[in-house]
């Protein structure tokens, strides 16, 4: 089981990375509730996918498991899944167990 | 007939080199007695004006007689090298194939008879015309490979121009067309070709210093293997005076690199295409993507941003695909251009080019941007689907020495950036141990979804 500490340790990760390529005015705060895309959000789409892909990259670099966060399922929730560091680290679980029964 | 012109000019060369080849050199008379052989051995072979012939083999002397003879005697001419060996039944099968001359690395031959009757129309038109036939198939990487027939005694036309002489190795392939444009302007010139078994960068380099090659015919992607190898640095390649590219757009990164390394060659960027033939061409200079096509027979225009050209000597149409020709005679060659005055500069296939938000991405030009950089071997830029901008932007990346991948993924990202709009950066970065061309020296790029 993984802890949703340990995810947004590991999207912390990702946001340094994303950081790393982004411009002064884009960067992102380590918080759960940095916004990542939507109002007041500073990422462009193309920001996000940035950030979204790095995540991916980040879980299977420290859980070994690969998982496609954006996706039609990503696309068709309520509320979306990356709206914050937040929601994000509360969609991941979600699609782990799906991966792990499937 | 077809080759005569060509007898004339061996007669007057006769006793000049002709090929080189494991090491020997046959001269012009060679090949003029060689070639008589073999018109009387095809004759009593069975094998009939208008037959389709395989010619399984490289470039080596006999196979050149014997292509030479088959070309008199009016056959369709099929070239098909080793690289070819894992679509070989297919592709004997597509061109109806009726014998088989298969050459050993020795230079011996073996006539192979085949259940195949050729009754394609397209080589009843020939065969009508008492013209022979040339067989090439495209490289199919997307989709199926094209068996494309060109009609040889208007292919062949334009070699009866005198151009100049230049000792030639032949390093792109006996069935492709740049290979085939190769051996005949050496040998409609009186040339001498040397040819290579293993093209790696050290045997290349290896033959041009021993032969005294003055003219490399190449692909880009060899020239960066050659970049990377260092190999230039061992050998005497001072007899070199023209490297030609093609097949593949060139990275600009790989042609700079090139014009620093051979500061008295002269880069020419050549443009074939199996369907149309080798177009005449002109690089505005060494260091210069733009560059001018055309040349007698052949006439271009863009539409939409894509090339199209109108040749008197393109094929006749394909054995397994619809005619695509336009109405007017036009040939749609799917290669996307800029265009600045009578200069072009190639883009890339459309059928590569990555939409991102409707935005488009040419993978030619962000690999070249990539290869810019420092401890990067080799690059290839394909699309991964995305839901949220259609197609993302992704780079395999093979590496000279070891990085850190995040590492390295922000390196990358932030060159790209400096260098290309946000949309072209590549957002996955995957490192890989992979080589990443083909066996025919030419970027694999079939990572694309």
């Amino acid at each position: 089981m993984i802890l949703k500490e340990q995810l947004i340790s590991v999207i912390y990760q990702a946001i340094d990375e994303v950081n790393a390529v982004l411009p002064p005015d884009q960067q992102l705060e380590k918080s759960i509730h940095t916004v990542l895309f939507g109002e007041s959000g500073k990422l462009d789409s193309l920001g996000l996918v940035n950030m979204i892909v790095t995540t991916e990259q980040k879980i299977e670099e420290n859980f070994g498991i690969a998982i496609t966060l954006a996706d039609e399922k990503a696309m068709s929730q309520r509320n979306s899944p990356f709206r914050t560091v937040e929601s994000l680290a509360e969609y991941i679980p979600q699609l782990i167990t799906e991966r792990q029964h499937a | 007939m077809a080759v005569d012109f060509l007898l004339k000019i061996f007669a007057e060369n006769k006793s000049k080199d002709a090929i080189v080849w494991n090491g020997n050199t046959f001269n012009y008379q060679w090949i003029i007695d060689r070639f008589h052989e073999w018109l009387a051995k095809i004759a009593a072979s069975g094998i009939q004006p208008g037959s389709v012939v395989v010619l399984e083999g490289d470039y080596s002397p006999n196979a050149i007689a014997a292509f030479l003879a088959l070309i008199q005697t009016g056959c369709m001419v099929v070239p098909l090298t080793d690289f070819a060996r894992n679509q070989k039944e297919e592709w004997i099968e597509v061109a109806q194939g009726e014998y088989s001359l298969v050459f050993s690395d020795s230079d011996e031959v073996k006539l192979l008879k085949h259940p195949n009757v050729a009754s394609h129309e397209l080589y009843g038109i020939l065969k009508k015309e008492n013209h022979p036939g040339l067989v090439l198939f495209s490289s199919g990487s997307t989709g199926k490979s094209k068996a494309i027939v060109h009609d040889l005694a208007k292919l062949l036309k334009k070699f009866q121009v005198r151009r100049k002489n230049f000792r030639t190795l032949t390093f792109l392939l006996f069935d492709h067309i740049g290979g085939i444009d190769t051996l005949f302007y050496s040998l409609s010139n009186g040339s001498c070709i040397i040819t290579v078994k293993d093209r790696s960068p050290q045997a290349v380099c290896q033959a041009i210093e021993q032969h005294q090659v003055e003219v490399l015919p190449v692909s880009p992607t060899f020239l960066n293997l050659l970049i990377l190898s260092e190999e230039y640095r061992n050998y005497d390649l001072s007899s070199l005076k023209y490297i030609t590219y093609g097949a593949e757009v060139m990275p600009e990164a790989t042609l700079k690199r090139c014009a620093e390394i051979f500061p008295n060659v002269i880069l020419l960027q050549k443009f074939g295409i199996t369907e149309i033939g080798t177009l005449r061409s002109k690089s505005e200079n060494s260091q210069s993507l733009w560059v001018k096509i055309g040349g007698e027979g052949y006439q271009t225009r863009v539409v939409n941003g894509i090339l199209q050209i109108k040749a008197e000597s393109a094929m006749i149409g394909y054995l397994n695909a619809p005619n695509p020709f336009t109405e007017d005679g036009w040939f749609d060659t799917g290669d996307a251009v800029e265009v600045k005055g009578e200069y072009l500069k190639i883009l890339g296939r459309k059928s590569e080019m990555i939409n991102v938000g409707g935005e488009k991405v040419y993978p030619a030009e962000v690999e070249g941007v990539i290869q810019e950089m420092e401890n990067v071997a080799d690059v290839t830029v394909y699309a991964e689907k995305n839901p949220l901008i259609g197609n993302m932007v992704c780079a395999k990346v093979r590496l000279l020495n070891e990085e850190d991948r995040t590492a390295f993924t922000i390196r990358l990202k932030n060159h790209c950036r400096s260098r290309l709009q946000p949309y072209k950066v590549p957002v996955k970065v995957v490192i890989t141990n992979e080589s990443q061309h083909s066996e025919r020296f030419k970027k694999k790029r079939n990572y694309t979804i």
